[in-house]
């Protein structure tokens, strides 16, 4: 019996998706089993300290990067196994990227830089493309400001402008890596509304990785990540709450290392002072 | 030996085997002519030629200074596109107190090294290729008795030259340090696509001067030379003052003809970026394109004047030239050909070079452009594009060039050679086009293009999205 990602209502899942990095020793588990699936038509926060494996997830999800085991869909598309030029043309067609910086191609203006999933895949964008656009571009404020580059725009200017190239192809899902770390607080502010209202109006599904519960209080949903698990999946939260279950589960965190550390401490003791 | 670890850095090797190889040819050329000469004077016959052996010493003194001329403007190139790479290193010592004199005088001094190490193993490898081309010299012309000592204290010449060279190319490419501000070390500003085009009002009007006079001393030359055959010497500065010009002012010239090329190439993703990447320092790639017209005026240059004179000496020959003439004038076009084609290497080099730190610097654009869906083989096509736009309109210039310049010798010096014997001065020089020179040329240019492009292609199609966009 296989069900399939949108049967599930997902815009994109992971089943017992695992991701190691190095050998031995020195083997870091960056993702220890993680199922999820990233619903349809929402604005969904992966939340977690830093470390905890949130980008990794997001880079597996999107076709960034092959997990250790396990399996990945966007859609019905199977990710893992995919061909290095599959990956690049369901990223190309079906997936938007929102990145903390350096969004931007600094050789081309930002109507170039917008359309440039379009030229990508070398074709002209059909007529609903383009009023899509032209309203992405009339939302976003950016009429004015097509023709420049970017080093010519505000750091919250820019990042409209990426948002304005994730979401003109009206991808599968849009995946946003902490959008917001390089921006004023109100330039920030702008920016998760303007995904809020995309994934609210227009039904658009967007993942956000992010450690600042400010600005995952604007998602519909909030994952927790923690240690490369899922730790804690909750819907809408406030700010504080979110602030406040991550100091919690931040003090949990500690007193097992001290009690760890302790624990080892006295272990390592052992042979010294009780003999065997 | 952490001390000379910058010695490691991208860049650093190519400059020098720039330095190497420019040395190496002056030494080798220096030899040469001091065989040539040592040989002039031994033979019974022509003994003592000294107009031959002024001739063959000029000869040497112009091909060495394009050779290290082209050397050097690989090196500024080279140093600047270096300095480009290190200005968060630079921003964060202005931001601790460092003075942006001193940080510029240490890149000035790392050239000077450099510079130091290249004049070296290319006083060794060309003295070792001159005591080789001695010995064979000798067997070849059976005459061990020429009384000729290879080492000898002008040898040394090139190589000082050389070492300096680099060392101020190392400075004047080193002039962006100064604008490095110290707020670059805390980053987050977009990076400016294109330098500002820098305004140099001196050194253009100097350009345009010097490509004016030079023009007016062609056409002088030409003038005079349908009356007697020294015109070819008013042509021959006219040249020289002109094309140094046209180097100047490669900044003028040079973008408008890449616009041009990178327009023939199309309104695809990958040309239009490829074309983008190409403007983005508009300087850099000027010099860098200005290197190869040289290469390709100079060939060009020589096979168009000797096809041309071969073309009017069978005419006044009436239909035959003597087999002596033609194997001569065939032997100096190939040999000049060769040695202009030492310029063309270096000049190759630097091509190389300013691709793979292009590919280098931009790791985090290409890790963007993958993530949002350039493929590999687009990545490849892209960089083959951006080699081809210098290559192509570096081949274009300096075809037209070429043929002008050679045409322009040619008349200088044949005008007023009447064609039939006896008839009247005043003679028009078609300029000819010998096929075979030609299309080596292209075919040398094509195959530098595939070349320049192997390496940054490798390093580009390696760089993964993830990787990139995390640092």
């Amino acid at each position: 019996m296989q069900i399939s990602t949108t049967e599930l209502g997902l815009a994109a899942r992971v089943h017992n998706l695992s991701k190691s990095y190095g050998s031995g020793e020195g083997m870091v588990r960056a993702l220890d089993d993680v199922t999820v699936g990233i619903r349809r038509g929402e604005f969904t926060a992966i939340m977690g300290p830093s470390g905890s494996g949130k980008s990794t997830l997001m880079h597996v999800m999107a076709g960034l990067d092959a997990p250790t085991s396990g399996r990945a869909w966007i859609g019905d598309s199977e990710i893992t196994g995919a061909t290095d030029l599959d990956l690049t043309i369901l990223r190309r067609r079906r997936v938007g990227f929102v990145f903390q910086a350096f969004n931007l191609v600094p050789t081309l203006d930002a109507i170039g830089n917008i359309m440039l999933p379009f030229d990508l895949d070398g074709r002209r964008p059909s007529a609903l493309e383009r009023a899509r656009v032209d309203g992405l571009v009339e939302t976003l404020g950016l009429g004015a400001r097509l023709r420049h580059r970017p080093h010519q725009l505000s750091g919250g200017q820019q990042q409209r402008v990426a948002i304005a190239r994730a979401l003109a192809t009206a991808p599968d899902l849009v995946f946003a890596d902490e959008p917001t770390g390089n921006l004023d607080s109100r330039s920030g502010r702008e920016v998760l509304t303007l995904l809020a209202e995309a994934a609210r109006e227009h039904g658009q599904s967007i993942a956000m990785v992010t450690h600042d519960p400010v600005a995952a209080s604007h998602a519909d949903r909030v994952l927790f990540l923690g240690d490369g698990r899922i730790v804690a999946d909750r819907s809408r939260q406030s700010a504080e709450q979110i602030s406040a279950y991550m100091l919690a589960t931040e003090r949990d965190e500690e007193q097992r290392a001290e009690e760890q550390g302790a624990a080892e401490a006295q272990g390592s003791s052992k042979p010294q002072g009780v003999p065997a | 030996m952490t001390r000379l670890a910058w010695l490691r850095e991208r860049g650093m090797g190519a400059s020098i085997l720039v330095a190497g190889l420019s040395s190496a040819f002056g030494v080798v050329l220096i030899a040469a002519t001091g065989y040539i000469s040592a040989f002039l004077f031994a033979d019974p016959f022509i003994g003592g030629s000294e107009t031959l052996a002024i001739v063959v010493g000029i000869l040497t003194v112009l091909l060495v200074g394009v050779a290290v001329y082209v050397a050097a403007i690989v090196t500024a190139n080279t140093f600047a596109t270096i300095v480009a790479g290190r200005v968060r290193n630079i921003a964060l010592m202005r931001l601790i107190g460092a003075s942006a004199r001193s940080q510029r005088t240490q890149v000035a001094r790392q050239g000077l090294v450099v510079g130091g190490i290249g004049a070296f193993l290319g006083l060794l490898v060309g003295t070792g290729v001159a005591a080789a081309g001695v010995a064979i010299g000798d067997a070849l012309l059976d005459a061990p008795t020429v009384p000729f000592a290879l080492v000898q204290p002008s040898l040394l010449l090139p190589a000082a030259i050389v070492a300096l060279t680099t060392w101020a190319a190392a400075w004047s490419g080193s002039r962006r340090v100064l604008s490095v501000t110290p707020l670059e070390a805390l980053g987050g500003s977009a990076e400016r696509a294109h330098e500002d085009l820098a305004r140099r009002p001196g050194r253009n009007i100097a350009a345009i001067s010097l490509f004016a006079v030079g023009g007016a001393l062609l056409a002088l030359g030409i003038a005079a030379g349908l009356v007697t055959p020294l015109g070819v010497m008013i042509a021959f500065v006219g040249g020289l003052l002109s094309f140094t010009g046209l180097a100047l002012g490669a900044a003028l010239v040079m973008p408008p003809v890449l616009r041009l090329v990178g327009r023939v190439f199309g309104s695809s993703a990958t040309a239009r970026l490829a074309a983008e990447n190409g403007m983005r320092h508009p300087e850099r790639s000027s010099r860098m394109a200005i290197g190869v017209v040289m290469g390709v005026t100079l060939v060009t240059m020589f096979a168009v004047a000797i096809a041309s004179t071969k073309a009017v000496l069978t005419t006044t020959a009436g239909g035959e030239l003597p087999e002596f003439m033609a194997t001569l004038l065939d032997t100096f076009s190939i040999v000049m050909m060769a040695l202009v084609g030492v310029s063309a290497v270096i000049a190759a080099v630097g091509l190389v070079n300013l691709l793979t730190i292009g590919v280098v610097q931009r790791r985090r654009e290409l890790g963007l452009l993958r993530a949002l869906g350039l493929s590999n083989g687009q990545v490849r096509r892209m960089i083959l594009l951006e080699a081809t736009h210098v290559t192509v309109a570096a081949l274009a210039l300096g075809l037209v060039l070429g043929v002008a310049y050679g045409w322009a010798g040619a008349q200088s010096l044949l005008g007023s050679v009447p064609v039939v014997p006896g008839g009247t001065a005043g003679t028009f020089v078609l300029p000819a086009l010998p096929l075979v020179p030609l299309a080596v040329v292209v075919v040398a240019t094509a195959i530098l293009t595939l070349v320049a492009a192997v390496v940054p292609t490798r390093l580009a199609t390696r760089v993964a999205p993830v990787e990139a966009l995390a640092e």
